[in-house]
């Protein structure tokens, strides 16, 4: 697979505070990669690192194999940037906002751009000042899709859009895949993560603690294992689970072990019954998170 | 981005100009019944009573404000450098830090133009119009000059360019200024103190020669209107310095700026 997007060793420091550390990942043509972590873990830093809007303490970003300086013009073309919080020209109408963008490309996307103006439902005319925060994020969509980027970031994209247009969101990111666009999707929303991403990276407090693809996250990570047995204790003691509730010789607990070297483990003990069932992709993720 | 930019910045070029010229309006339909040959004669006699060095510091002992070009050559352009310095300062510290304080440097920052041609397209937009509004309050007082009586038009024409060379140099230091903050409130503050300190540097600098080194710190000492007033011509040193100093400003400015944390 075509390597798009190498992070390599980026540490970003505000004087002596700790943005991100030694953040590494590698993105590859066509797949979503999704970015995840709690308020502060440090996501939006490494997108303004990546995209140097704030200077990297140490590291380096390669895009397509280049390093991806401020000045390089080229790369900076195949980049669309979708910020959490979209900030634009208030003076201006959307149609003027728009044809202000594409100046800066070299292509004719009229089509394009009557597409996506289609689909999101937009009013061109429209200044930007009387905008809802919902129509604003449609705009900033529209900008970071028209130029027909090879590399879409996106930082927190659904806030502040209604269910219909969200769908319509996650279709047009569909589509960009097929196409063979890059997808850095940064997100709160876990939910969308299982629905639409192949990979997903969690960063917490300035670390990357982990990248997976989706499947191996669910199927790996996490099980809420039931088991009713007279050896309860021993069990207890000997596996030193995460007990979440115990009564009856019914034990309740979180189980990070693969289930057959789960069920290795206790093979020993006298068992009348067992039940393993998955943890969402949610829990998956809050488990991290803590 | 030019055309987008010209626009930003022509409101607050309207408004300047507007208020600068309804300023001198006011001069020249007032200044006339002020200035009834008694009143010239006792305000000549008050003259008298200044110290020399202060009627130097403002051109007094050149001119006489008897009529209203007299009173421009003395006071008058006291306030267009004043007028065209603030406005100067003012722009110069916004240009670039307004897309800063108003959250679009995120979108600018990731379009695909250098931060060095931003510097740039800004700067080229700031020279543009300090020049335009020196054009204009010049233009309107060489109006008001023509239907007031006679007046040397080539000394005046001298005069209303020399406040360029101060502003241009007060553009590109707030312009460079601002590079180091991302609070517009707080530039602001800082390119009024730069044009109110430069000027009063420049008429220290004047009173006494034990303090007329402080000249070489004010922008001002640029903007000759004693040196014009006296040879009618503007001291070609003065012109290369500011070129200069603007061009190594604006260099600056652009090492900063490309080195600036944007969001």
């Amino acid at each position: 697979m075509e390597k798009i997007l190498e992070v390599k060793n980026l540490t970003k420091y505000y004087k002596d505070v700790l943005g991100v550390k030694n953040i590494n990942f590698e993105l590859y043509r066509g797949e979503i990669f999704g970015f995840i972590g709690p308020n502060g873990a440090g996501k939006s830093t490494t997108i303004r690192s990546i995209l140097n809007l704030i200077n990297k303490t140490s590291g380096e970003v390669l895009f397509k194999g280049k390093q991806l300086t401020k000045d390089n013009l080229e790369l900076k073309k195949l980049i669309g940037y979708l910020p959490s919080e979209v900030r634009l020209y208030e003076d201006l109408t959307v149609k003027d906002l728009i044809d202000f963008h594409l100046k800066f490309f070299d292509k004719d996307f009229s089509k394009r751009r009557e597409e996506l103006v289609k689909r999101l439902k937009l009013d061109e005319n429209k200044k930007i000042e009387d905008l809802s925060l919902g129509n604003l994020k449609k705009v900033g969509i529209v900008l970071a899709f028209v130029h027909g980027p090879q590399l879409l970031i996106l930082d927190e994209p659904t806030s502040g859009l209604d269910p219909l247009i969200q769908q319509e969101f996650y279709n047009l990111l569909l589509e960009e895949k097929e196409k063979g666009t890059t997808i850095f999707y940064s997100t709160h929303v876990l939910s969308e993560i299982s629905k639409i991403c192949d990979r997903v990276g969690i960063i917490k407090s300035g670390n990357l603690i982990k990248i997976e693809p989706i499947k191996d996250l669910i199927d790996k990570s996490l099980t809420y294992v039931t088991i009713t047995s007279k050896d309860c204790e021993k069990i207890i003691n000997d596996l030193k689970l995460d007990i979440k509730d115990y009564k009856d010789n019914t034990i309740s607990f979180k189980n990070f072990m693969e289930s057959n070297e789960l069920l290795k483990a206790i093979v020993k003990y006298d068992i009348d019954k067992i039940y393993i069932e998955p943890a969402s992709i949610e829990d998956v993720f809050m488990h991290y998170y803590k | 981005m030019f055309c987008r930019e010209l626009k930003v910045n022509f409101k607050n070029f309207c408004i300047w100009t507007i208020v600068t010229i309804i300023l001198f309006l006011i001069v020249f339909l007032v200044y006339p019944s002020i200035m009834s040959s008694s009143q010239a004669d006792q305000i000549d006699e008050m003259m008298k009573i200044f110290p020399e060095d202060m009627l130097k510091a403002f051109n007094m002992d050149i001119s006489s404000i008897d009529n209203v070009y007299g009173w421009l050559k003395s006071e008058g352009f006291v306030f267009i450098l004043l007028i065209i310095g603030c406005y100067s300062g003012i722009l110069g510290s916004n240009i670039l830090l307004k897309e800063e304080s108003d959250g679009t440097i995120e979108y600018l920052g990731t379009l695909p133009i250098k931060r060095a041609n931003i510097v740039l397209t800004k700067s080229i937009i700031g020279v543009f119009y300090i020049t335009i509004i020196t054009a204009i309050i010049g233009i309107f007082n060489f109006i008001g000059l023509e239907l007031s009586g006679s007046f040397d038009e080539k000394q005046f024409i001298l005069l209303s360019i020399t406040p360029l060379l101060s502003s241009y140099i007060i553009f590109f230091v707030c312009l460079f200024l601002s590079t180091f903050t991302n609070k517009t409130q707080k530039m602001l503050g800082i390119s009024l103190g730069v044009v109110f300190v430069s000027y009063l540097l420049n008429t220290l600098s004047s009173l006494a020669e034990e303090v007329e080194f402080l000249k070489y710190f004010s922008a001002f000492t640029l903007s000759d209107i004693r040196n014009v007033i006296i040879n009618t011509s503007i001291d070609l040193k003065m012109v290369i310095a500011s070129i200069i100093g603007s061009f190594i400003f604006l260099i600056l400015t652009t090492i900063r700026y490309n080195k600036k944390e944007l969001v």
